[in-house]
């Protein structure tokens, strides 16, 4: 290993990042830009469902219903409207989620101690909202009930009773549930792999489409010092943004990371070191930019996105791709930040994942030497 | 305006693209890699739950409750613990979403008339999906409620019930797949058509072929149609296999007229060939104006509802939306999809799509035209 090597390697790499201004600025700002979209912008908690009325019935515990409907924090009541088919019309053109109807009768009929139908219509198409919508509405209507069945009794002359169980809600980790606290850290596996897959999965490709490929091979730099050499650039911009992220997550949207800063850092610079071997390797297999990059966006960006717990429960998967999450490195990285952000673990309970991340950051190295060496470097 | 020019440039294009035995996985396995994905991993569906379980009371009532618990389909108690640590473990370790603790005066209390407080706690690291598991939770605590005081209280009981008929539209079942497979084509479209259609203009700057196509008589104009002209093609052609996909595959209903899609293809092209133009003006080598159209995208495919939805965003970013052609693209595509909605409906987003497509479209020929002069 020859560390004046390695840096001439570097500052080589350097001078096209330099030089290549928009690169490196994109590089910084991309980051800057996720984290403030998901920040502040994105949420998958769902709580302004905008409901829209129909009221046949117009009485003062129909006028109660509605009341008590729009008091909760999570709907509003964006207005009434007299037919049924405008209602449906509002659901259609996608100007509310929720249509509650009342017959008329409904009040007379509940005077009269029967059920009473009220009728709820959903907007389904985003299954993440309409559930979280329905399982609401459900509570709701069950609480509703209950204060009439406890009326009910209280009105036939029987002692008050209350309901016999009550559910006392913790919440732990996350204790306002806020998708923010989770979604912030997270994007720091999606920024590392951006900069670290997709910028050098143009590396070595670009010396082969440039030519400048038959140089470096004439050159005394041998294949290790050459992949060390053009991975240091990168390998700074990341932990660059790591600790942009890190900052920005804390000072601007109080996202803050309850255990140990060195862990934090030991675990980017692993999962760094898998995204940059795995760029590289990318880069000197396809030999062209244009299909370099794209397979860097299958196989990187997607996939941590996507496949590794990050917002889609990997439980909820079809059994063979819960199989392919395990070889997806952002699995381990995002299990990790969840136990540093979240949970305040420690090295004790998440050193499988370190462990993992630095087996794959040392197979993959090793994958690239080879690939190198058959190429004659 | 000469045709037989710019279809020869047309059909030097599409040589070129299908020539390069590496681009066939660009346009073929990457879009079919996608849908696959997005069809079967992009679930927030919350289905099973797992549920930590302590039981101090250890009673008939306590026993109840569990079976109550246990008999929902959502729940499956995974662990029965026996001391309050054990429980703290199971959830810190991820080996349960819920747990539930039956204080040891549980049913003292029940039989005395009193509330007994259960606790609950939860993980609420996945915040979406936390606030559902509680919630249905919380039904099953009132199902047993309900079930108690009606033991408790033989007498007839027949309140006035509010009864709610909950009937969820257009994807009863709440699939995700529904909701996620038809946006993808939206989003292959963009990414291929914004990368392809800048790379096109790039490599000739790049490999110095632009020389030569400028001494050639074609005009600026002929020139932009036929670096267009394939990928227009090769999007509509997207379009129709990922519907086919998604209809016979996926099992998506489509309700609404395919033609309308198509039309709605053509509009949003206006926009990304427009933005790819415009990405091809600005970059002078492949990496710039690959990372520039990243940035392009990024923003697009977040603020778009496809995941995320746009009622969620502050009011400021969602003014920032209806700069998204993306936007425009997902609301139609969906409508057309699982709502089987016409121009009635969706006229504000074709109206969109085309005034944002036009002026996209417009500025960015002008800017290519001006560079090449």
């Amino acid at each position: 290993m020859n560390l004046i090597k390695i840096q001439a390697i570097s500052r080589k790499e350097y001078y096209h990042l330099i030089r290549d201004f928009r690169s490196l600025y994109l590089a910084f700002i991309i980051p800057l830009l996720l984290i403030f979209l998901f920040g502040y912008a994105l949420s998958l908690d769902v709580d302004n469902i905008q409901v829209v009325v129909v009221d046949h019935d117009q009485t003062d515990l129909s006028r109660d219903l509605i009341q008590k409907i729009g008091a909760s924090s999570y709907f509003h009541v964006i207005g009434q409207v007299a037919d049924d088919r405008i209602a449906s019309r509002y659901l259609d053109d996608g100007m509310a989620s929720v249509a509650i109807i009342l017959a008329s009768g409904w009040t007379a009929n509940i005077r009269a101690d029967r059920e009473s139908q009220v009728q709820i219509l959903i907007d389904g198409s985003d299954p993440n909202f309409a559930g979280i919508t329905r399982s609401y509405l459900t509570a709701f209507m069950l609480r509703y009930n209950q204060n009439q069945l406890l009326d009910f009794l209280n009105r036939k002359g029987m002692e008050p009773i209350h309901p016999p169980v009550e559910g006392r809600i913790r919440v732990w980790f996350n204790e306002d549930l806020e998708s923010r606290n989770f979604i912030v850290p997270g994007i720091i596996a999606i920024i590392i792999m951006i900069v670290g897959a997709m910028l050098t999965s143009l590396v070595v490709a670009r010396e082969y489409e440039n030519g400048t490929m038959e140089t470096i091979r004439s050159l005394p730099v041998p294949a290790a010092e050459f992949l060390i050499g053009k991975a240091i650039p990168y390998f700074i911009i990341g932990l660059i943004d790591v600790l942009v992220s890190i900052l920005m997550g804390q000072l601007l949207f109080g996202v803050v990371m309850k255990s140990s800063f060195w862990l934090m850092i030991l675990a980017s610079s692993l999962y760094l070191g898998v995204a940059l071997s795995l760029g590289l390797l990318i880069s000197s297999v396809t030999k062209s930019q244009l299909v370099a990059n794209q397979i860097a966006v299958l196989i990187t960006y997607l996939p941590s996105l996507l496949l590794s717990n990050f917002v889609f429960p990997v439980e909820n998967m079809p059994g063979i791709l819960q199989l392919v999450t395990l070889i997806v490195p952002a699995t381990y990285f995002i299990d990790i930040l969840n136990g540093l952000y979240l949970r305040n673990l420690g090295l004790s309970a998440l050193w499988p994942s370190y462990v993992i991340l630095t087996i794959m950051c040392g197979a993959l190295s090793v994958l690239n030497l080879i690939v190198l060496k058959r190429e004659g470097l | 305006m000469n045709w037989i020019r710019v279809r020869e440039l047309v059909r030097k294009e599409f040589i070129q693209l299908f020539r390069d035995k590496k681009n066939r996985p660009l346009l073929i396995v990457a879009p079919l890699v996608q849908l696959i994905l997005f069809g079967y991993v992009v679930t927030t569906d919350v289905r099973d739950i797992t549920v930590g379980l302590l039981d101090l009371s250890r009673t008939p009532e306590s026993r109840m409750l569990i079976d109550a618990i246990g008999g929902n389909k959502t729940f499956r108690i995974t662990e029965v613990t026996e001391r309050p640590v054990d429980m703290d473990q199971l959830l810190l370790m991820r080996k349960v979403n819920l747990g539930v603790k039956i204080p040891p005066d549980f049913s003292v209390k029940i039989r005395k008339g009193q509330t007994a407080e259960v606790q609950i706690l939860a993980d609420g690291s996945m915040s979406n999906m936390a606030a559902v598991r509680i919630s249905y939770m919380f039904t099953v605590l009132e199902q047993f409620n309900n079930q108690v005081i009606r033991e408790l209280h033989p007498v007839k009981m027949s309140y006035g019930k509010a009864d709610d008929r909950i009937r969820t539209w257009y994807n009863p079942n709440l699939d995700s797949r529904n909701f996620y497979v038809p946006g993808i084509v939206a989003f292959l479209i963009m990414l291929l058509v914004m990368l392809l259609t800048s790379m096109a203009i790039i490599r000739e700057k790049e490999s110095g072929t632009m020389e030569q196509l400028m001494v050639t008589p074609l005009k600026p104009l002929e020139l932009i149609l036929g670096k267009t002209i394939p990928f227009i093609l090769i999007a509509q052609a997207q379009m129709i296999i990922v519907t086919i996909f998604a209809v016979f595959w996926f099992d998506i209903p489509l309700v609404g007229s395919i033609s309308l899609l198509l039309v709605a293809t053509c509009l949003f092209l206006l926009s990304t060939l427009g933005i790819g133009l415009f990405i091809s003006t600005i970059s002078t080598t492949q990496q710039q104006a690959m990372m520039t159209t990243f940035f392009f995208i990024l923003p697009f495919f977040m603020l778009s509802g496809f995941v995320f939805p746009v009622a969620n965003m502050p009011k400021i970013v969602q003014w920032l939306t209806y700069l998204n052609p993306l936007k425009y693209f997902l609301i139609i595509i969906r409508g057309v999809f699982l709502k089987g909605t016409g121009l009635g409906s969706l006229w504000p987003q074709f109206a969109g799509l085309l005034i944002l497509g036009l002026i996209v479209f417009w500025g960015s020929v002008n800017l290519f035209r001006k560079r090449l002069d």
